[in-house]
């Protein structure tokens, strides 16, 4: 997949594959273009060339909303989440693909309508549990006014109450303490355990050593390196551009 | 019923009803009835456009929905011999009609873009019934001597709509057939989406949500009631203007909306309540008047930006320690 | 058709095309700086037009001051609004749209009531008409004419050149990159405002002498701003100044085939078309 920006090319010819199952881990200095592979993977921006395809069928060019319900979801490095909602309600409309769509079914309340509130509502009161988000005690605070790393949580939950295989997560470590983090890392990986499938953009280099199958390295929108965690690590050009990117900051 | 949130619809709607439905009961009064009809018809309008500003679109041309309503009902009752109570329906339509082309084209461009489309779109339709099909839309003089609407033949009985109290009743019902429509969405997943999408329309579509189909249902389904309001504003007012659906009047309905709050289907009530009333007071002085909304409005989107809908919640959480209480879940009939 | 004829047409508009253009960059530096689109805007030109109107016909001051005056007591005007009421919106759009509509009620009732209904004319500031081959201008439209595009000039020149200018376009570009290197969002929000009501107030001060003034006389200049700055593209000054001249010639031309009904409708059109075809008009960010 190539992205311009005028005449800036963000991400340059990446090809990348995520293997099922596994835990794929997304690197680079700053300015790299990671996020730019999110927005161009989860749709929010078209490519300029190239193509994505997930599970054999093409989803590049789709809506977003249309990837997300083919099994593609992702969190947003600034946590965005709907600030006025409470918790539950943040889980709640997550939970959109396994509740009824559109006006009528609203307009009209069938037992099939009611069915799937009542299952989207379960879903959500399990995800609280499962992120450790206090539960019920939780569920009616305002999502603005939780601390930092339960809204991490939440945008999580949310990721996962869409129900998508390929999750993207988009520092999911950023801010949080290292007590946090390891639980993070933890939870990350049973949820790979159940069968989801994790790419991941991260700055924390242990963990994402430590965490990843696969990682594919990105300096200035190419693909410089791709490998398991060792063979990243002795790679002398992910060094270079690590020590470049120290270098010309020095 | 132990959804809070149903027993709060229930509760609001009921209100509504006794309040519309019981006025001529208490009085009758021309003057107040005339109030109260308008009152009523603002709330269909205000309701609606609220529906839209759900989904986070300001929708400068509901307004000409409702003239296309207007216009419509007019032409198929005048010109096309259609009973009123045809026409009234067909107009909902006709607005509706327009309002998906427009729409669809209008709801691809974002935020500041989309408010200045609707607002040429606005202008342009004004401007054809300012200046064009003089034969049909009546040019700058307008359309005059529209009938009120025929009789109505409801098993053995014969309802004749002359009268103000006949015409307000007939208000009534419309506004609680669409009050109950937008209630019932309000409380359900159609709304919980919408204040989502209003919120954040980037992540609701990250997670599944088909935005553009949302605010594009919000915005044919407002329309259609304007077009319904419009059609009602004809064969009561009996005199069509071009100048009924400008800047002014669509000004104002922004006004009664966002005053009163936007963040649910109540907060337009209590606007347009209140600042009908307060408008009857200052009729005489129209200039002041502007001006007061005028400043009322800058002053609320300054210091309340959720309107006064939002007081109650606001001094209340100042009153009392936070306490995490059973959320309510959108959706009526789910069971805890 | 007559080649003078149609040059002759193009003319006639021109002054008024430059003056709509002038609103239309206040507007569009306002929307690049501070993201707010401004209904209210028209309001502030009308406050030019009544400076204008006060300094000549009620103390008899000469021309040139007047219209200084009229730019700074309008520039004033904008500060005091930015300070009161845009700097709690920036970058809120809706909010600060809806705002603007109230601004607009304020301002216009205000002037309703405090100068009254009725039109009020300003004495002419020059008199006679300039020719040339088969062509006829009044002297008074050329006035106007230099004095926008000398107008436009100065500007051009004080972003372009000026730190506080540079200042004001690394901010329409970037704010939180500009904040970094160190500008102060809060004072340019401020000065950007002031200019660009500065700027309708200056239009309207260039074309009370022409037209008489009235407290709904911004109604229609700001429609017309706005139709030039969605075709020359939000946020973008060149694209203003493209936007007005294509409006102008568009209105001019289709004056002469269609009449001027039909010419209202047919800048709304071109804002829909462009809309809907390239969003961001001819250069927009």
């Amino acid at each position: 997949m190539t992205r311009r920006f005028g005449g800036l090319v963000a991400v340059a010819d990446l090809s990348m594959a995520v293997t099922p199952g596994r835990i794929h881990g997304l690197i680079g200095p700053n300015g790299a273009g990671k996020s730019t592979v999110f927005n161009l993977i989860s749709g929010v921006l078209p490519c300029s060339a190239g193509e994505i395809f997930f599970r054999g069928k093409r989803i590049s060019g789709l809506r977003p909303s249309e990837i997300c319900r083919r099994g593609v979801a992702r969190t947003f490095q600034a946590t965005t989440l709907f600030r006025e909602y409470t918790v539950l309600q943040n889980l709640l409309v997550a939970a959109h693909l396994r509740a009824a769509d559109g006006l009528w079914p609203s307009l009209v309340a069938s037992p099939a309508y009611r069915r799937k509130e009542r299952e989207a509502l379960a879903r959500a009161r399990e995800l609280l549990a499962f992120l450790g988000l206090g539960g019920m005690a939780q569920a009616g605070r305002p999502a603005e006014k939780l601390p930092h790393r339960d809204q991490k949580a939440l945008g999580i939950a949310m990721v996962l109450a869409t129900g998508s295989e390929l999750v993207l997560l988009d520092e999911p470590l950023a801010g949080l303490t290292a007590q946090e983090r390891a639980e993070m890392l933890r939870a990350l990986r049973r949820l790979c355990d159940r069968g989801l499938t994790i790419l991941l953009v991260e700055h924390d280099m242990k963990a994402v050593m430590g965490l990843c199958d696969v990682v594919t390295v990105l300096d200035h929108g190419v693909r410089i390196a791709e490998g398991t965690p060792r063979e990243i690590q002795e790679n002398p050009a992910v060094i270079e551009a690590y020590l470049g990117a120290e270098g010309a900051r020095a | 019923m132990s959804n809070p949130g149903l027993r709060r619809a229930l509760a609001g709607y009921g209100l509504l009803a006794i309040a519309s439905l019981g006025l001529p009961l208490v009085t009758r009064d021309s003057y107040y009835i005339d109030v109260a009809t308008t009152i009523l018809m603002n709330l269909v309008l205000t309701m609606s456009l609220r529906l839209e500003m759900s989904t986070g679109q300001l929708n400068m041309a509901h307004i000409s929905f409702m003239g296309i309503g207007a216009y419509a009902s007019t032409l198929l009752v005048m010109r096309g011999g259609y009973s009123f109570w045809v026409s009234l329906w067909l107009a909902g339509l006709a607005a509706a009609a327009f309002a998906l082309p427009i729409g669809g084209l209008a709801l691809r461009v974002s935020g500041p873009y989309y408010f200045l489309i609707s607002f040429a779109f606005s202008e342009v339709v004004r401007l054809v019934f300012n200046n064009f099909f003089v034969g049909w839309f009546g040019g700058p003089s307008g359309l005059v001597q529209i009938p009120k609407p025929d009789p109505l033949h409801l098993g053995g009985l014969r309802l004749t709509f002359v009268g103000k109290v006949e015409l307000y009743y007939l208000m009534s019902v419309l506004l609680l057939l669409a009050a109950a429509v937008l209630v019932r969405l309000d409380y359900s997943r159609f709304g919980l989406l919408a204040n989502a999408i209003r919120q954040s329309d980037l992540l609701a579509e990250t997670v599944g949500v088909w935005v553009f189909r949302y605010k594009l249902v919000a915005f044919v389904l407002g329309s259609f009631m304007a077009g319904l309001a419009g059609a009602f504003f004809a064969h009561s007012h009996q005199v069509l203007h071009s100048s009924d659906f400008g800047l002014e009047p669509m000004v104002l309905l922004v006004i009664f909306t966002v005053i009163g709050g936007t963040g649910n289907v109540w907060g337009p009530v209590v606007g347009t309540v209140t600042l009908t009333i307060v408008s009857e007071f200052m009729r005489e002085f129209h200039y002041y008047e502007i001006l007061l909304y005028g400043a009322v409005l800058i002053l609320t989107m300054l210091l309340l930006p959720e309107g006064l809908i939002s007081l109650p919640g606001r001094l209340g959480r100042h009153r009392r320690r936070e306490r995490p209480e059973e959320p309510e879940a959108m959706g009526a009939g789910v069971a805890p | 058709m007559p080649i003078e004829l149609l040059v002759q047409a193009l003319l006639n508009g021109f002054a008024l095309a430059l003056v709509y253009v002038l609103v239309a960059l206040g507007l569009t530096l306002i929307f690049s700086i501070l993201e707010i689109i401004n209904f209210a805007h028209g309001e502030f030109y009308m406050l030019g037009g009544y400076a204008t109107y006060f300094a000549m016909a009620v103390f008899g001051l000469p021309y040139l001051p007047t219209l200084l005056l009229a730019i700074v007591a309008v520039g004033l005007a904008g500060m005091v609004a930015e300070r009161l009421i845009f700097r709690h919106l920036r970058g809120k759009t809706l909010n600060a749209f809806i705002v603007s509509l109230g601004l607009l009620w304020v301002l216009q009732s205000a002037a309703q009531l405090s100068f009254g209904v009725l039109d009020k004319s300003v004495p002419r500031a020059f008199s006679g008409i300039l020719r040339a081959g088969g062509i006829i201008i009044s002297v008074e439209r050329f006035v106007v004419i230099l004095a926008a595009i000398g107008l436009i000039a100065v500007l051009y020149a004080f972003l372009r050149w000026s730190r506080v200018g540079q200042a004001m376009r690394a901010v329409a570009q970037d704010a939180d990159g500009a904040a970094l290197q160190g500008v102060n969002i809060e004072v340019i929000s401020m000065l950007g405002f002031a200019i660009g009501c500065a700027l309708a107030g200056a239009a309207g001060g260039l074309l009370a002498p022409v037209f008489a003034v009235s407290p709904a006389m911004g109604a229609l200049p700001v429609v017309k701003a706005f139709i030039i700055i969605i075709v020359g593209g939000m946020g973008s000054l060149p694209g203003a100044v493209l936007g007005g001249l294509l409006l102008g010639t568009v209105e001019g031309i289709g004056a002469l085939f269609f009449g001027s009904a039909a010419v209202n409708v047919l800048g709304f059109l071109m804002v829909i078309a462009v809309l809907l075809v390239r969003p961001r008009g001819l250069f927009g960010v």
